[in-house]
């Protein structure tokens, strides 16, 4: 027993050992490189999303390194990102953070995807005053709690669907609407939830169906087949991709008939590829498309930057990779302004952020929340076979008329 | 016999110093070294069921998960309403003085580490009857009920999560959370250690092996083997809650099934780093912990994406080649160390039987 007792600390004592030569950590300005962390979801439910959040860093870094970087000093600084992967897991994603800032030196954070992952990095970059510009937290209750160096490029969850349970309000001439609802257990649904409440306590509308869905979102049936049932005037689904994807498959398996859909993630889920014509008609909630009148130096219109994405990595970029990018342009519209590697004068910078990015106005208001931006509607159409979304709220910038109400399964070819 | 003794106590003691220096030694790896803790102390008390009693239970992250969500309701309800703090949204914030901190967690702790306990004593008398596999199974299930449940309670976040008080900010050293953090799960460690340690020497694990061993043999012994199963299980869920109650503090946010009741991770590593090391051992989980997270934290980032699969190659591996765990695995390799003579003329005639 005693000599195994021993083995094992000559075993403890190599590891020591191998630790301490390990330490030589890395400087948050390394020569020429401005070295960001992030913990990015690359696997489990999240791995989607989160490739998109990466795909959007990893553009804006490459143009912003391209396109002479970050001036501070008189000296010009490229960007680097260090990049773990937090498996979707709270409790992963705090452990990384951690890991980033004390380990590899980091001193400046790039928010992970979703609100609930967000929600475990922020008290420790709080406490170790590292700024962290998120693109993908949108939960209400992130800027409530009284964070100092968090900031968010994009409007806060509650706010993703109420304008749609508005819209519904008009389209019945001002009188309430019947709400059916059902949501993912996580943060970011959550939320989006209570501004459904919030939206039907307004309008006076009732909800008449309130269903939970689990975090592994692949089934909903029983929460349709009630829908079914009772006719409401409005569906609403949000569970991340998995959320839409499922929603759409089941709806027309199951040849649900409801005047009007409202959902979230439909561009990162591809719907309108994915799906195509059963897509037709859903309202999706977006932080950003690519029609809007936005502009800035690095990326142009978005049009241009969805065309620039889709010849880097494939495919049409959907929100969540432009607002990640744009997190890139508030850092590098910081360190300028601040003109300094002091965390606190980049922090100090962020707060006074004011400026246009291809992807919208950034300001931020007081909890750390994007206030300069709406958030838009769209509602996927067809033309034959192709398939697409149209913003049809606010009118400002709507391409199409909303169409309403959506026809029943049994007059769509 | 002295002799032994005396080297026994110059390595506790080299073990200790090493353990009290270590976040001064490491001071970037803290959060590390005290995930390092608890996850001994899971493995060593899972190790109490799997490996002493035979009994492979799925279920002790339910006690973990319990001390979780007990330690932050009961640091926030003792001086803010519950509800408020937890409501989804969450308009209203609400700060901890540094003595309301560490009154909360003391209390908490303390309740987390009780009421799992009691619980484990509850359920145990009512699914401990059931054996080998069925037993298993239901212990799976609970865990998983248990996360699915307390994702639909409002009143400690729900699916929203229930984000734990932020250590105080009167206390302006950055490295002071980690440090509080670290002892606390070393203390953890070391209570959990000695106390396995004087199972190991008394005659309750000889009545938990026998249990493992032949259980209605044990029960024909005239031991009562309900009574001390349900003992078994009550200490297990009694550090369980405990280790869970610190984790909650240092994640700083509770999600019911990812981070609580988190049977996916952190069940299923308990047990494997438990057979990793060697079950019903003393040593076995200590080193099967050690080595896991090691290779974890020292693997896992540098083959991202993959490394889920790395960990199944892993079990693998460990099943096939090292079924008895390291320990077992020296212990067959070198008996004579581990106090074991191998009487060669028994061994040969053996053979030749053969």
């Amino acid at each position: 027993m005693n000599k195994i007792a021993k083995l094992f600390v000559t075993f403890i004592s190599a590891i020591t050992l191998a630790l301490v030569s390990f330490t030589s950590s890395f400087a948050k300005v390394e020569g020429e490189y401005i070295v960001l962390g992030s913990a990015i979801s690359l696997t489990g439910k999240y791995s989607s999303n989160g490739v998109h959040t990466q795909n959007g860093y990893n553009m804006a870094v490459d143009r912003i390194n391209k396109m002479g970087g970050v001036e501070v000093q008189g000296k010009k600084y490229k960007f680097e990102i260090i990049y773990y992967d937090d498996e979707s897991n709270p409790k992963r994603a705090a452990q990384l953070a951690e890991r980033l800032i004390k380990q590899d030196g980091v001193h400046y954070m790039l928010g992970p995807y979703s609100s609930g992952l967000t929600k475990a990095i922020a008290p420790v970059t709080e406490k170790y005053k590292i700024p962290m510009v998120e693109a993908n937290g949108a939960s209400r209750s992130l800027f409530t709690k009284g964070y100092k160096y968090l900031f968010a490029v994009l409007s806060p969850a509650n706010q993703y669907l109420e304008v749609a349970i508005d819209l519904a309000v008009e389209k019945n001439g001002g009188k309430g609407v019947k709400i059916a609802q059902a949501f993912e257990q996580d943060a970011f649904s959550q939320d989006v939830r209570l501004g459904i409440l919030d939206a039907a306590k307004r309008t006076g509308s009732e909800i008449i169906i309130d269903d939970k869905l689990p975090k592994e979102l692949n089934d909903m049936a029983a929460t349709l087949a009630k829908v079914k049932a009772v006719k409401p005037d409005v569906l609403v689904v949000s569970g991340h991709t998995k959320g839409a994807l499922t929603a759409i498959r089941q709806i027309s398996e199951m040849k649900v008939d409801v005047p009007m859909l409202a959902m979230t993630h439909c561009d990162a889920a591809k719907l309108s590829k994915q799906h195509g014509k059963k897509s037709e008609f859903a309202l999706c909630a977006s932080q950003w498309h690519k029609n809007l009148s936005y502009k800035d130096k690095f990326f142009g219109s978005g049009k241009k930057y969805a065309k620039d994405f889709q010849k880097e990595f494939g495919y049409d970029p959907p929100y969540q990779s432009a607002e990640s990018s744009a997190a890139l342009l508030v850092f590098k519209d910081a360190f300028e302004r601040a003109n300094s590697f002091d965390r606190d004068a980049v922090r100090d910078a962020l707060v006074d952020t004011e400026m246009q990015t291809f992807y919208g106005n950034i300001k931020f208001g007081p909890g750390g929340q994007n206030v300069a931006k709406p958030m838009i509607l769209f509602q996927v159409r067809c033309k034959g076979d192709d398939c697409e979304n149209r913003v049809v709220a606010p009118t400002k910038w709507a391409s199409d008329k909303f169409y309403h109400p959506i026809p029943k399964w049994s007059d769509r070819s | 016999m002295e002799k032994v003794k005396q080297k026994d106590l110059i390595l506790y003691s080299g073990l200790i110093i090493l353990g009290l220096a270590a976040p001064y030694l490491f001071s970037a790896f803290k959060v590390q070294l005290t995930y390092l803790c608890v996850l001994i102390v899971l493995a060593m008390t899972w190790n109490l069921q799997g490996g002493e009693m035979g009994y492979n239970t799925f279920g002790n992250i339910l006690f973990y998960g319990l001390g979780m969500y007990l330690t932050a309701s009961i640091q926030v309800g003792m001086f803010f309403p519950l509800a408020e703090w937890t409501e989804s949204g969450g308009e209203k914030t609400f700060v901890h003085t540094t003595s309301q901190y560490f009154q909360g967690i003391g209390v908490g702790l303390l309740v987390s580490a009780i009421v799992p306990a009691i619980i484990a004593g509850a359920i145990g008398y009512a699914i401990l009857g059931l054996r080998g596999h069925y037993f298993a199974i239901c212990t799976l299930g609970l865990g998983i009920a248990a996360g699915e449940i307390a994702g639909g309670i409002e009143i400690i976040g729900a699916g929203q999560g229930f984000t734990t008080p932020p250590f105080p900010a009167e206390i302006v050293d950055t490295e002071a959370r980690g440090k509080f953090f670290y002892f606390l799960s070393f203390a953890l460690l070391v209570g959990t250690f000695m106390f396995v340690k004087y199972i190991y020497g008394s005659r309750f694990r000889l009545i938990l092996n026998a249990i493992r061993d032949n259980e209605d043999k044990a029960e024909a012994m005239g031991i009562q083997t309900m009574k001390y199963k349900i003992v078994g299980w009550m200490c297990s869920a009694f550090f369980c809650g405990l280790a869970g109650g610190i984790m909650g503090g240092l994640i700083g946010y509770i999600d019911s099934t990812d981070v609580a009741f988190d049977g996916r991770e952190m069940g299923v590593f308990m047990v494997l780093m438990a057979i990793l090391g060697g079950k019903g051992t003393l040593w076995g989980p200590v080193i099967g912990a050690t080595l896991f997270h090691f290779f974890k934290e020292g693997l896992w980032t540098l083959i991202l994406g993959w490394q889920y699969v790395a960990l199944g190659v892993l079990i693998v591996v460990i099943v096939v080649y090292f079924p008895e765990g390291l320990m077992g695995w020296l212990r067959e390799k070198y008996p004579e160390r581990f106090g074991e003579v191998i009487d060669e003329k028994d061994r040969k005639a053996q053979v030749e039987l053969k």
